[in-house]
């Protein structure tokens, strides 16, 4: 944010002792760059999840008959969005209320994700996973910002060769999966700012699940 | 209706999340973290009942999304029993960093027992706030209905965390320890001016104990406060030990 960028007096002065008196600058405008943040990611997370009510809603009436026939759901990217991968699973799987759904995520286990990097590569650590548990029906979530992460991309492959559909959530202009055509439903965050772009794929997988939640409540049983 | 439930949810997840009152708890604490990394502290960060935002937490400061950026010492610490980890592996200088809610098992204890390590506390939380001082710092979100740590707030708060830190970072001639509003070694809030805080190491005969303090190991005594077992928590005046501290909010 240019209102942080080291623009400040205080950047310009040499190591001084009185030097600490220049602090309540740089506390102000860190304090503005914060609320700033907070607004673009709230401004982005509204508009995204307008823009995708309809695709969130079809989406959920499909997950939900799914897990109603007894669908498990299995979760995966890389670094941040590993992380928030493992999020959503355990929403799923522990949620706040509502009912627990068969979830888990595929980068938990670094003995697995060890072993098959290494001696099957990168690329492979979800795919080969997805062989080993996935069976038609299932669900895969694979999480990308920027929409390329290989072994993302793979595992979809996998997944549609077993039977089991593919959601993906993306950033910037959805990379290679929003043209990938082993990936089913992808749901894009459009925007440039990983951290925005994640912060809001956590807002729109809370949403799906609320949404799931709501089909099975409402279907009873 | 069914679609409004779920609008309802999404509509209240999608509000301002930082008012100036939480910017400026961040601006605080960025800069402490700064401080700390800039004089070669490492941060420890934990989650109990949510691992997976110790693990961002931690990602987040070693291989930063944005290229140029500093890989800054940040180790998530995914125990069953952080306190121990964080005892036998924190350093006079560190940062610990929690994140979870006020009755999170195992946070409290660590926090508490972070100045007495030497480290400054960073807790990061949503819902009913945590008891005053058993954290450095505290960046708290509003949360009713309990879904912060699922619906991307809690992640916007440590990415925010992230990004003001690395702003203090381009500011070398404030990041001096000890100088301005946010340094210095973390004191203790809940001892009053009267005793410090300490941790007991080992139980020694005839009513005394090592402990540890932030300015290192001492000797005390310990026959005012009676039976003493390693890992309490005591407070300490003049060579003795004058009461023994209970756990915050969690029975560890």
């Amino acid at each position: 944010m240019s209102d942080t960028g080291g623009e400040s007096t205080a950047f310009l002065y040499p190591f001084i002792e009185g030097d600490e008196r220049e602090v309540a600058p740089l506390l102000t405008s860190l304090e503005q760059s914060a609320v700033a943040k907070a607004t673009a990611s709230a401004e982005l997370r509204a508009a995204t999840s307008a823009r995708m009510r309809e695709q969130v809603a079809r989406l959920a009436d499909i997950m939900a008959a799914r897990f109603v026939d007894g669908a498990r759901l299995f979760t995966f990217g890389n670094g941040g969005s590993s992380t928030d991968a493992a999020s959503l699973a355990e929403l799923f799987a522990r949620p706040p209320w509502g009912r627990p759904l068969p979830a888990r995520s595929l980068v938990d286990d670094s003995a697995v994700v060890t072993a098959l990097g290494n001696d099957v590569g990168f690329d492979l650590v979800f795919s080969r996973q997805l062989i080993a548990y996935g069976a038609p029906g299932d669900i895969a979530v694979g999480i990308s910002t920027s929409g390329s992460s290989r072994n993302v991309l793979t595992a979809f492959a996998e997944a549609r060769t077993r039977g089991m559909i593919t959601v993906g959530l993306a950033g910037y202009d959805g990379g290679e999966m929003a043209a990938a055509p082993d990936l089913q439903h992808c749901l894009v965050v459009r925007s440039d700012s990983v951290h925005r772009i994640q912060e809001t794929q956590a807002g729109l997988g809370f949403s799906l699940w609320a949404a799931i939640q709501q089909r099975l409540d409402d279907a009873g049983g | 209706m069914a679609e409004a439930g779920v609008e309802t949810t999404a509509h209240v997840a999608s509000g301002q999340v930082i008012g100036t009152a939480l910017g400026g708890d961040l601006a605080l604490a960025a800069l402490s973290l700064a401080r700390r990394f800039a004089a070669g502290g490492t941060m420890w960060c934990l989650a109990p009942a949510w691992p997976e935002h110790a693990r961002h937490v931690a990602v987040e400061f070693v291989h930063p999304v944005i290229v140029g950026k500093r890989a800054l010492p940040a180790v998530s610490v995914i125990e069953p029993d952080p306190v121990a980890v964080l005892r036998a592996t924190v350093r006079v200088g560190d940062v610990i960093l929690a994140v979870g809610a006020a009755d999170a098992p195992g946070v409290a204890p660590s926090l508490q027992r972070a100045s007495v390590w030497g480290a400054t506390s960073i807790w990061l939380g949503a819902g009913p706030r945590p008891r005053p001082g058993v954290a450095d710092h505290v960046l708290w979100i509003e949360d009713p209905l309990q879904t912060a740590a699922h619906d991307g707030r809690l992640v916007l708060l440590y990415h925010v965390l992230w990004e003001l830190t690395h702003v203090c970072l381009e500011h070398p001639g404030l990041l001096a320890p000890d100088s301005g509003p946010a340094g210095g070694i973390a004191t203790c809030v809940t001892c009053s001016d009267e005793g410090r805080m300490a941790e007991v190491v080992e139980v020694q005969q005839s009513g005394s104990a090592v402990v540890r303090t932030a300015s290192g190991p001492e000797h005390i005594d310990t026959t005012i406060v009676g039976t003493v077992v390693a890992g309490d928590l005591v407070l300490i005046h003049a060579g003795s030990a004058i009461a023994v501290l209970e756990d915050a909010g969690d029975d560890e």
